[in-house]
């Protein structure tokens, strides 16, 4: 796709999504966003950039934040020791990733927190101010304490579907409602975005597997692997076959089948793939990028996926993008067992990755407009089950960039503990922030307006705050 | 389609025996095709015939009643992947992906093979997780539970899921121990949640025809809750790997010995001394305190088989992994029946289960060409396969060393015992959004893994091997080759065998002009007939008339 014949089918799809809004009592905040990219057009006229990228870190499978985030302060150490028994990491291994605010703050129970021993580059981003720790953070319907959580009244007490249950809290993370959701939050800021973008079909982009975070309501999925756009081909390079054979598989897959549905959608992704492959590859061919993303060069899938987003990023001026939405993830945190080391390779991998990824903004000349963050199916119960730990609900997420807040911590610090009021039994998190609030920060730091928020994010309104503050 | 209508005959009872065998002789080539490209990976002609002469049911029986292939471990141990040496090739995975390559490719029971693969996607495990010694043999221990237990009860399978050794690993059976009340410790709640959410129940009450239930508030009203969860768990404590068969060698170049491979196939072992003597009360059922751990293994499963959602929702996937993705209520239902009662009052013969979901009148009726979302997506794995079996190949030394073909850009984009996670490579309720499918309200779960990346992924692959295959493993062509230079012939045939006629007379026309511009002749050189046969190979098979098998 051209940027010629993409910008015609992006404002129509953005005079639709303005109908619908408007239908929503909703134009106001569509007019702003017309309004700010307007400005940012003025902004590019005066030479400066108006660029934004949000980039989503999923830990797939449900990530230990217990052990991510571990109480160091003698006191909680004891108590976190003394619930997580053979799964705990040594205090005396947690010393050189203890982490102080930048401006002292008071958490629960006086506790101080290190990092795991494996994310030395956390510890130094937080050190710098660019990153931000979000505390006991999840899907909520609406604020709960354990009381209501436990009276089962659901008509009052609304909880969000199916707790505990991988696909659906991936879903419920990316998209506000269980398996089957089609519209992730991130695909629905694309939405709002999708028109300022040279190339449509790169406002939502996934380096990392199919995910509904980055499909909107218009906005369309990208997938790209991080060895870049792939080509077919069987249609350039015919090898034994021949220039005409080529030609004639060009057709018989591009061709439009409006007589089957499933062929026709066929049909579809591979124009899609053809005509954005040679737009992409192009562009990343300008990009030169120093950076490291590999210490252990090849072993870190997620420091791959997040080097082809660095690249994209790279190329946005040649493919004009202006705001983008990004999915990047990594498998393996459902450490039901072998938690020590499984959770550790883990947690290096994201270290690595995602520190390397600051520093390519940096290197690229965007840190500020740049925001990476983590989420995750859920948080893990504290309660050691002989060598992991079980299916949460809450947990800590961080923020990671220039434009963050950083160096501090946001929201509550739970209690270490199987027994308070701030978890649902065994150390599963009750979220004391919602996920729709982390969300919607995020959203108003990517530009997103008030009233789309809302619609966007329709439990929101049901919270206190809608902006965090980390970014 | 010029043959009598096979759904015109009297729909068979379900669960009705080999006796019932829809009217021989009305079943044309390329039904009798279609219906073997479900059931197993290829239609061979003798197999096309077979099923024109006898009838679908009586070729089922006979499929049932074949013998089995070579063993998976039978096979590992030939190829010498039993051996202790220096390189540690006992901790390598490569020799699982080799094995179930070997499985599905070659093994002359296809009907087993395609059957366990269907159910390798709905009790899941992945050989991306299994580590330690042995790899291969895990996995091999996994095949021979599938593929051994395809045509048996769905009881037998579900326990010998629960207890092997790979399964134990994957979902963190093997080493769970009772609560300590001590330290606060809790045994670990994986298996008994997934086996609820994924191997038997799911999370919503159905009705027998797959629908949910609906409670007064217009929801689905969940089967289970995060209490029946930590209950169960309770009955899958006390169990690891069963050393007593293993023996011990040691080694000059490990400080520990190298341990033999027994455990890989023995299912796992209870500790009555690890085992909880807690009561569990889950789903409306009680485990009294202290009731030995096999028993209250027995009182779990049968409680979860005689659950009424196990027809329809086992039925279901079944039906989505072999027929179509978007089954009627009615189909559902008469699977779930059979599931329920196999007509001689067995609940969970899987028989039955396979004869209601391949012969049924809905899956036997001809496409309506006026349905625009009839059929499935055929995925990766089975269109590789296909076409393997169906164009003939050898390996020159038996070794089968294709590796995991997992990724979507450099690979294949699918590989067998290699899903991402015990939800498998896609989920069966998965919409592909912003298509025609999902305004339909309608489920593609294949279309969760095509992309823009796997799209091209899959051709490239495909380029090169169907001209000169993996390592080992080349095509031979060897009957397609006498009539290479017989274009309408050649496409005819790879038409019938591979899309059991579903390719438009417009595309065959399309591909015939293409491969013309290959000048083939009788006279030509094999290497230039070889070079066609791929070519015709790859234009099938990139279209989407054969990638969507109605």
């Amino acid at each position: 796709m051209s940027a010629a014949i993409a910008m015609p089918i992006t404002r129509r799809l953005m005079l639709k999504r303005a109908a619908q809004l408007a239908g929503l009592g909703a134009a106001a905040s569509l007019a702003m966003s017309l309004a700010a990219i307007g400005e940012a057009a003025a902004a590019e006229a005066r030479g400066e950039e108006d660029y934004k990228a949000l980039v989503c870190i999923f830990l797939m499978g449900g990530n230990d934040h217990g052990n991510t985030l571990v109480p160091y302060d003698p006191a909680n150490y004891a108590r976190y020791r003394a619930i997580r028994g053979a799964i705990s990491h040594r205090r005396e291994d947690l010393a050189p990733t203890l982490i102080a605010p930048r401006v002292p703050q008071v958490l629960t129970d006086d506790l101080r927190y290190a990092f795991a021993p494996q994310l030395p580059r956390f510890k130094t981003l937080f050190d710098g101010g660019k990153l931000a720790v979000q505390l006991n953070v999840g899907p909520l319907a609406v604020p709960l304490t354990r009381a209501q959580y436990e009276s089962g009244n659901r008509a009052l007490h609304p909880l969000p579907p199916k707790l505990f249950s991988h696909n659906d809290q991936q879903s419920v993370w990316q998209a506000g409602g269980g398996e089957g959701a089609s519209v992730g939050w991130g695909g629905r800021f694309g939405d709002l975005a999708l028109s300022g973008n040279g190339h449509a079909l790169l406002t939502c982009v996934s380096a990392g597997g199919n995910a509904v975070f980055v499909s909107g309501e218009q906005a369309l999925q990208y997938q790209i692997s991080p060895l870049g756009a792939i080509p077919v081909k069987p249609i350039g390079e015919p090898l034994y076959a021949s220039a005409a054979i080529g030609e004639a598989l060009r057709r018989l897959i591009t061709e439009p089948r409006p007589q089957h549905h499933f062929e026709n959608e066929l049909a579809i992704v591979a124009r899609r793939s053809i005509e954005m492959e040679g737009v992409v590859n192009r562009a990343l061919e300008g990009v030169a990028l120093r950076t490291s993303f590999d210490l252990a060069p090849g072993e870190n899938e997620l420091a791959d996926q997040m080097r082809i987003v660095a690249r994209l990023i790279g190329a946005r001026r040649a493919l004009g993008s202006r705001r983008q939405v990004f999915f990047v993830s990594l498998a393996g945190f459902d450490t039901h067992s072998d938690l020590a080391i499984k959770h550790a390779e883990l947690l290096a991998k994201l270290d690595e990755a995602a520190a390397a990824f600051y520093l390519a903004t940096v290197e690229l000349g965007v840190a500020d407009k740049v925001t990476a963050f983590t989420a995750s199916d859920f948080g893990r119960t504290l309660v050691n089950n002989g060598d992991g730990s079980d299916h949460g609900w809450g947990g800590h997420h961080m923020v990671i960039g220039g434009a963050v807040r950083g160096g501090r911590f946001y929201g509550t610090a739970p209690h270490v503990s199987i027994e308070s009021d701030d978890q649902v039994g065994q150390g599963r998190l009750l979220p004391s922030t919602a996920s729709d609030q982390y969300a919607a920060t995020l959203a108003r730091w990517f530009g997103v307006g008030e009233d789309a928020l809302r619609i966007v994010l329709p439990n929101l309104g049901n919270f206190d705050r809608a902006n965090l503050g980390f970014v | 389609m010029s043959e009598a209508d096979p759904a015109a005959a009297p729909a068979p009872a379900p669960g009705a025996g080999p006796g019932s065998a829809i009217g021989a002789g009305a079943i044309g080539e390329a039904e009798a095709a279609r219906f073997l490209l479900r059931a197993q990976f290829s239609a061979p002609d003798e197999d096309i015939e077979k099923v024109r002469r006898q009838g679908y049911r009586a070729w089922l029986e006979a499929g049932f009643a074949a013998p089995r292939g070579q063993s998976p471990v039978a096979w590992l141990d030939a190829q010498g992947h039993d051996a202790v040496r220096a390189d540690l090739h006992y901790f390598w995975p490569q020799a699982g992906d080799f094995m179930i390559w070997n499985q599905l490719l070659a093994q002359p029971d296809q009907l087993r093979q395609r059957l366990a693969f269907a159910l390798s996607q709905y009790f899941v495990v992945s050989l991306n997780a299994i580590d330690g010694y042995w790899p291969p043999y895990i996995m091999a221990g996994w095949w021979d539970v599938l593929a051994g237990g395809a045509f048996g009860n769905f009881r037998t399978l579900l326990e010998r899921v629960t207890l092997n050794a790979g399964m134990g690993m994957y979902l963190s059976t093997r080493g769970n121990a009772k609560e300590d009340p001590a330290t606060g410790r809790l045994p670990d709640e994986n298996y008994a949640r997934e086996i609820m959410q994924l191997f038997t129940i799911g999370l919503h009450e159905l009705n027998p025809d797959g629908s949910p239930k609906r409670g007064a508030d217009g929801h689905p009203i969940e089967s289970y809750g995060q209490a029946d969860v930590t209950n169960l768990a309770r009955v899958f404590t006390g169990y690891d790997h069963d050393m007593r068969r293993v023996t011990r060698r040691s080694v000059a170049w490990q400080d520990t010995p190298v341990v033999s491979r027994e455990f890989c196939l023995d299912p796992m072992r209870l500790d009555p001394a690890r085992h909880s003597d807690l009561a569990v009360d889950f789903l409306g059922c009680t485990i009294p305190a202290g009731t030995p751990g096999p028993e209250a293994l027995r009182i779990a499963l049968d409680h979860l088989f005689v659950h009424p959602n196990v027809g329809p929702f086992f039925g279901r996937q079944m039906i989505q992994r072999l027929t179509t993705s978007n089954p009627s209520p009615a189909y559902v239902r008469r699977v779930a029946a059979a599931f329920d009662d196999n007509g001689e009052g067995v609940r969970g013969d899987l028989k039955a289960v396979w004869r209601a979901v391949l012969t049924d009148p809905e899956a036997l009726a001809p496409p309506d060409p006026g349905d625009p979302l009839s059929g499935k997506l055929r995925e990766p794995v089975v269109r590789f396969v296909s076409w393997a079996r169906s164009v003939g190949i050898g390996s020159e030394n038996g070794a089968y060393r294709i590796y995991e073909l997992s990724r979507s850009d450099t690979g294949l984009g699918q590989s067998p015992l290699r899903a991402p996670s015990v939800f498998n490579f896609y989920r069966p309720g998965y919409t592909p959004p912003h298509t025609a499918i999902a305004r339909a309200g309608k489920q593609a779960p294949e279309f969760q893994i095509h992309d823009e990346t796997s799209a091209a992924g899959y051709l490239n692959f495909l380029q090169w091997a169907i001209r000169w295959g993996y390592n080992d493993v080349r095509p031979t062509y060897a009957a397609l080759l006498p009539f290479a230079h017989d274009l309408p012939a050649l496409v005819s045939w790879l038409n019938l065998h591979l899309a059991a006629n579903q390719l438009s007379p417009a595309t065959c026309r399309t591909i015939e002009t293409a491969l013309a511009s290959k000048e083939v002749i009788a006279e030509s050189p094999d290497a230039h007939k070889l070079d066609l046969l791929a070519s015709a190979c790859l234009l099938v098979m990139a279209s989407p008339e054969y990638l969507v098998a109605k």
